[in-house]
């Protein structure tokens, strides 16, 4: 849909993009003060910084960045808002719940799996085919990553495994995308469905009533102890506590992150996928098979998004249960639209959505806000509701998502 | 030197659809240096054979051959490193990509053999618009560019490709004439590089002004070919449609009403925020046809919208019959008297899976009486149709057929039906004949200039200057979102190609 | 794709479009570059094979899943699938069966249709979105949301006479579910946002509102059983009476002739009334319905609306209807609304279609539930799961009319085989 394009009028004033996103960090800042450690226990510090992230928004508008200048006011506001309630808080409350340490380890791995289905899903979506079957190929890698783990011995083995069972199923969902040009989202309803029963039937015929063996060969944990040595001790013992013991998988998908970028923005690969997807047509009449970089991704996409199902069975609860991904295909989805179908972008939302999901339980903490707990899992929801719904910059997928290519 | 092989030699293409002999075994030759042109009218053949040619059909006779050697080709990768390149009617370049992109894609050079070198890329499109003497920005991304821009992008990356023959397809249909005097030079400096060009056109002037020799394709078979030299547009038309043509549509002298539609200082911003339509004012009568020239992409789409209640207008009046319509609904402006026949019928003029009785009630169906209180009465829309269909010679089908299973021409007949059984006061046309053979295009002008006697106001939009020319009772040429000017059917083509370009800078072929 | 071995009937659209792209057409709607809607393939589709291909695809997709059974189990399908068959409850239509296996079949068919009430609903949420253009995956969010609705009305308005009761909270629940859905209407007719994009986003969000809502402290859970994650339960009066079998047993309740209304309605909305007219011009071409006047954001969001109306039903029906109440479990695992999309593809989006894939569906999974399926022939937990790769399969196989084409022509190919070959095509 063609609705307005953000264009900055020749008369911007000078840095007004700057200063908006000064303003958005402004407004995190305000809510931070209020927080563990620091515990502003007056209203006032927030606020006046909370003013400034609104005085930088203002400045944004009015230099022609309205979307940027509104959410930074939106943030200061936001800020202000959370800072007041925080104030009014108990501190044992409050550092019940917010111990940064603790929620950052957790946000790190709850991000982990969805970063490797974003990644997944980026390259599928960036060729140009709908990618809404990242739940049922996580799921495939989750128990096929187990059992080959349980059949192999070897936790290397059981990844392996489980990324080939991700792209089995995206190759289904490749043939019937490209090949029978079905539509994308039918085929990935299909194949999320098809995930779902016959990783469910082969659990209850192979493990039956007694689940996954508890002796299941996992992904090893990097253990930094020298990040705790790192002067000052408060800061070396918070990094030890974040980084120092996360599984291997969290430091493969950084390095996955990065690759995928270099891939998709720095070789002559990346450029003939993001041709396909913009103009199939045009990569076709200068020889590049529309079909070949259709279907090596659709396949790259489900062997990711395996992977994240795999650490999410060897890797970080070891055992399979049924339909243990639990939506987080979608949420990587929502990742990647909210990322704008860019790695770091997508990661970004990744770890945001995971901190959703590790403060989540930090609330139970307090017997009082326990309630709210499933509430702000609905988060990464909304916000990416709210995304595609343009008012956090607009998402502009890939010209030619969705539509099946016909050669002449 | 006229002993040498021909560089490129097309023998006895056939090219099967269903029910449809696209190309009938078609001969063609191109000599080393020179330009080539391909002249025919829309479904003579002209693109299936190019298509033939890049490798994108595979022929079911015939064979082609390459310096005298035979050559087959599976993909456009092939006929890309036997020297062809293709410059697509439709361009086939990525928006959202730099111009250095688009050219190198598919052969980047590379760093370490696996990163994509874009200062290279950017060097590499450099040396070769220096050495062709193009102005370009390799670092521009192709969406903000202008379309003239666009086909030298276009032509760079089958000159990147070292290409020998290329292959021009409709090349000035987007073009303003200024730009395509450019881009003939264009062709000439290269022609004068030892490329051989083919550029497909039914353009008659054109072909003259720039080909050696001439092959004009009638109903996918070859008619003749023939040099420059002798050839006159009289005989190359002759050819072309296989009989004399009437490029007079016999009718007698308007007699102009009353005012029915009057549009004053409009203003349309279009959808990117630019503003398309600037202060346009006119007037049309009952009983006259008003002709809108002007190259493609100044304003008339916008125009048209915004006539049609599609878009609001950011400034301006429109009037209907003396009432104000300006900001009302689409469906408000067709129940006040206006009649709307789209540029793209398959697209905007027809639901292709709704049955022709219900395509005639596109407009009309929650009204009586095929509709009432909420309820459709489908008995009285098929009964409707059953009248109506006849009344326009729609052919191929009944009211329970659906439209898309119609030709080209029949369903604009049954766009043309529902728009004028309505009686509007005024009638839009634009591109009315856009596609259409011969035979349809005659129905529709005629029935055009029918409803003008009748009394309508009717509104011409058109690309096609020979349309415009031959039905029109007044001339308004637009350009950048003004009109720039009103003429007389007399006209000549050259005074109105000037104004559509802005007025005189110099004479325009 | 081989065109020229296409069916006769097809053979007319394609020349035709093939006519048009012999000298480019600009933008014409031939070009290889144009991908049809899902909508226009459907009535492509649906042209193509009549009532033939929805039954070849799920007899495809059964055959796959008995060669799943035979291929891990070793058992023979068909005794599976007969075991599951006489778990439906569908065996009552048979007039020989008779006595104690008669009365069991009438328990097990009830069964099935109390399954079928929602399932049809939730299929024709599906459904009139999708006569508009639309995909509707939000079936589920709009399911939970009509469901907390209905329990919440239900379980409070104490004072309400019974029908009045059951109409308020059945009506609100519809309403409620057409909110939803018009949120993912209002965002696709205002800004363009994709509705499959905004759907998930709103299923997620109802689950784990929903959750909230209905789970430990939450407003909705039941302060007389602090230990419980679930809600009060609906007042007996505003309980739907049940027309066959024992109200105590969970009988079969009025819910199911509502679910034939709706079908009815559907019809009637879609063939008959200007809205239906409307609502099809814009799921087919939304531009020339622009052009012709209609308001293509307005049916957008009503079409939408209309969806989660049907949906928010569905989950009106199963609280009021047999569950009662709502616990955290089934907020979060419910999955009435993905069938749903199964049945409305199957059913192809015609109300008899999805009548008929509904009762399937729920006989599938009814017959194995593991009160109907017999563990000494097949462990119910994996027919559960084996119901659901079917469903995957009939999805999958529906959403490609090319691979159904394809098995046509195979087939025509046959036939006629030797006057093709002749032609030299």
């Amino acid at each position: 849909m063609s609705t307005a394009v953000e264009r900055a009028p020749a008369s911007a004033l000078a840095g007004s993009e700057p200063v908006g996103i000064a303003g958005i960090g402004l407004g995190v800042l305000a809510f931070w003060l209020a927080l563990p450690p620091v515990h502003s226990r007056t209203v006032a510090l927030p606020a006046v910084v909370g003013a400034a992230a609104i005085a930088c928004g203002a400045w944004a508008v009015a230099g022609g960045r309205r979307r940027l200048g509104w959410a930074a006011v939106a943030a200061g506001v936001i800020g202000i808002a959370g800072a007041v309630l925080a104030t009014h808080a108990s501190v044992s409350h409050l550092q019940a719940v917010i111990t940064w340490s603790t929620i950052l380890a957790a946000t790190l791995v709850f991000a982990t799996p969805l970063t490797y289905a974003a990644i997944g899903g980026m390259f599928s979506e960036r060729s140009g085919v709908v990618n809404i079957g990242l739940e049922g190929m996580m799921l495939m890698g989750a128990f096929f990553g187990a059992y080959g783990a349980d059949k192999t011995g070897s936790w290397v083995a059981g990844v392996l495994i489980g990324m080939a069972s991700g792209a089995a199923l995206a190759l289904v969902h490749a043939f019937f995308a490209i090949h029978l040009r079905a539509d994308q989202i039918v085929g990935g309803t299909a194949v999320n469905f098809l995930a779902l029963g016959i990783t469910g039937y082969l659990y209850v015929d192979i493990y039956g009533n007694n689940g996954t063996p508890d002796n299941l060969p996992a992904i090893p944990d990097v253990h930094l102890g020298w990040l705790g040595s790192i002067p000052p001790h408060s800061l070396g013992s918070f990094l030890d506590e974040v980084l120092g013991s996360q599984n291997l998988m969290v430091w493969l998908s950084f390095v996955l992150l990065v690759v995928a970028y270099i891939v998709m923005f720095r070789t002559p690969l990346g450029l003939h996928i993001r041709s396909v997807g913009e103009h199939p047509r045009a990569a076709d009449t200068v020889g590049i098979s529309v079909y070949g970089v259709r279907y090596a991704s659709v396949v790259t996409s489900g062997a990711l998004a395996a992977l994240g199902g795999a650490y999410l069975s060897i890797g970080f609860v070891n055992s399979f249960t049924e339909n243990m991904t639990a939506g987080r295909g979608f949420i990587a989805l929502a990742a990647l639209i909210f990322g704008k179908w860019r790695p770091f972008g997508a990661f970004a939302a990744a770890l945001l959505f995971g901190f959703s999901s590790a403060f989540a339980p930090q609330l139970q903490n307090v017997d009082a806000w326990s309630t709210y707990g499933t509430l702000f899992e609905a988060l990464p929801y909304v916000l990416t509701l709210i995304a595609v719904a343009g008012v956090i910059g607009r998402s502009i997928p890939p010209a030619a998502i969705g539509r099946p290519y016909q050669k002449q | 030197m006229a002993s040498e092989p021909a560089l490129l030699e097309l023998r006895g293409i056939t090219k099967r659809f269903p029910g449809v002999l696209a190309n009938d075994h078609i001969d063609l030759d191109l000599r080393k240096g020179e330009v080539h042109a391909l002249l025919g009218e829309n479904g003579a053949g002209k693109s299936t054979l190019m298509n033939v040619l890049y490798g994108l059909y595979h022929p079911d006779e015939g064979e082609i051959l390459i310096k005298g050697q035979r050559v087959a080709f599976a993909s456009s990768r092939d006929a890309i490193e036997h020297g062809i390149g293709m410059v697509h009617q439709h361009f086939m370049l990525i928006p959202v990509m730099t111009v250095a992109e688009n050219i190198v894609l598919a052969n980047e050079p590379t760093q370490a053999k696996v990163f994509f070198d874009r200062a290279a890329a950017r060097q590499r499109v450099r040396e070769i618009a220096e050495q062709f003497r193009f102005a370009i920005d390799p670092d521009a991304r192709i969406e903000n560019i202008t379309v003239g821009q666009q086909q030298r992008v276009e032509i760079l990356k089958a000159l990147y490709r070292r290409a020998e023959i290329l292959v021009l397809d409709e090349p000035t249909a987007v073009l303003t004439p200024q730009e395509a005097t450019e881009l003939f030079a264009i062709l000439e400096r290269l022609r004068s590089e030892g490329l051989s060009i083919i550029f497909i056109s039914h353009k008659l002037h054109e072909v003259l002004e720039i080909a050696d020799r001439i092959t004009v394709l009638r109903r996918g078979k070859k008619v003749d070919t023939v040099p420059r030299e002798g050839a006159t547009e009289d005989g190359l038309a002759r050819l072309m449609v296989g009989r004399d043509v009437l490029l007079q549509v016999a009718k007698s002298p308007a007699r102009p009403g009353d005012v029915v539609l009057d549009v004053d200082d409009l203003h349309v911003v279009d959808d990117r925020g630019i503003e398309a339509v600037r202060g346009v004012g006119m007037e049309i009568r009952r009983g006259e046809i008003v002709g809108i020239a002007g190259v493609d992409g100044n304003g008339q789409t916008e125009l048209i919208d915004a006539l049609c209640g599609l878009v609001k207008p950011s400034g301006g009046s429109v009037r209907v019959g003396g009432l104000d319509i300006t900001n009302a609904g689409p469906s408000e402006h067709l129940d006040e008297g206006l009649g709307h026949i789209p540029e793209d019928r398959q697209r905007r003029g027809l639901v292709l899976e709704f049955s022709l009785a219900e395509n005639l009630a596109l407009h009309d169906f929650d009204k009586e009486p095929v509709a009432r209180f909420g309820w459709l009465r489908p008995s009285l829309m098929l009964e409707r149709a059953r009248r109506t269909l006849p009344a326009f010679d729609v052919r191929g089908g009944g009211p329970r057929t659906l439209a898309g299973a119609l030709s080209g021409g029949n369903q604009q007949k049954v766009v043309l039906a529902r728009e004028i059984e309505r009686d509007p006061k005024v009638l839009i046309a634009a591109q009315p004949t856009r596609g259409l053979d011969v035979g349809a295009i005659e129905f529709v002008h005629r029935r055009l200039i029918e409803e003008r006697d009748e009394g309508r106001a009717i509104l011409l939009v058109s690309l096609e200057l020979d349309e415009i020319l031959s039905l029109s009772d007044r001339i308004l040429v637009i350009y950048e979102g003004r009109i720039v000017g009103e003429y007389s059917p007399a006209v000549t083509e050259e005074e109105l190609g000037v104004a559509m370009t802005g007025g005189g800078r110099n004479k325009a072929a | 794709m081989t065109d020229d071995e296409l069916d006769p009937d097809l053979e007319d659209v394609v020349a035709e479009e093939r006519v048009e792209e012999l000298d480019s057409e600009p933008e014409a709607r031939s070009g290889a570059d144009y991908a049809p809607s899902v909508a226009e393939r459907l009535a492509f589709y649906q042209r193509a094979g009549g009532i033939v291909t929805p039954i070849l695809t799920a007899l495809l997709a059964f055959f796959v899943g008995g060669l799943v059974v035979l291929a891990t189990t070793g058992k023979n399908p068909l005794a599976t699938y007969r075991a599951i068959f006489d778990g439906t409850g569908l065996n009552w239509l048979f007039p020989w069966v008779s006595g104690t296996e008669r009365s069991l079949a009438a328990l097990n068919l009830q069964q099935t249709l109390l399954i079928a009430t929602p399932l049809i609903l939730t299929g024709l949420a599906v459904a009139f979105a999708f006569r508009c253009g639309m995909f509707n995956i939000g079936g589920n969010g709009q399911y939970i949301v009509g469901a907390i609705t209905a329990v919440w009305i239900g379980s409070s308005l104490n004072g309400l006479p019974g029908w009045l009761h059951i109409l308020v909270a059945v009506v609100a629940a519809a309403v409620a579910g057409g909110m939803w859905a018009g949120i993912a209407g209002f965002l696709k007719a205002s800004i363009g946002a994709h509705e499959v994009i905004t759907t998930i986003m709103l299923n997620w969000i109802a689950v784990w509102v929903g959750s909230y809502l209905v789970g430990f402290g939450g407003p909705l859970q039941d302060k007389a059983q602090i230990s419980a994650p679930v809600t009060k339960s609906v007042a007996p009066d505003a309980h739907l009476p049940v027309f066959w079998g024992s109200a105590v047993l969970q009988g079969l309740h009025v819910g199911f002739f509502i679910a034939i209304g709706a079908l009815a309605v559907y019809w009637i909305m879609i063939n008959r009334t200007t809205l239906g007219y409307e609502v099809r011009a814009v799921g087919f071409n939304p531009e020339a319905a622009r052009y012709g006047g209609i308001s293509v954001a307005r049916n957008y969001f009503l079409a939408m609306a209309i969806s989660g109306a049907f949906a928010g039903l569905a989950g009106s029906m199963d609280i009021l209807g047999w569950q009662f109440h709502l616990d955290l479990t089934t907020v979060q695992i419910s999955s009435i609304g993905f069938t749903g999309i199964a049945v409305a593809l199957l059913g192809r989006n015609t109300a008899v279609g999805t009548f008929l894939a509904g009762i399937l569906f729920a006989a599938l999974l009814n017959g194995t539930s593991t009160r109907n399926l017999d563990p000494s022939v097949f462990k119910p937990e994996l027919a559960g799961n084996l119901t659901r790769i079917i469903q995957g399969l009939v999805v999958l196989f529906v959403g490609a009319d090319l691979l159904i084409l394809y098995l046509w022509q195979w087939r025509r190919k046959l036939r006629l085989g030797r006057p093709r070959a002749v032609t030299g095509q």
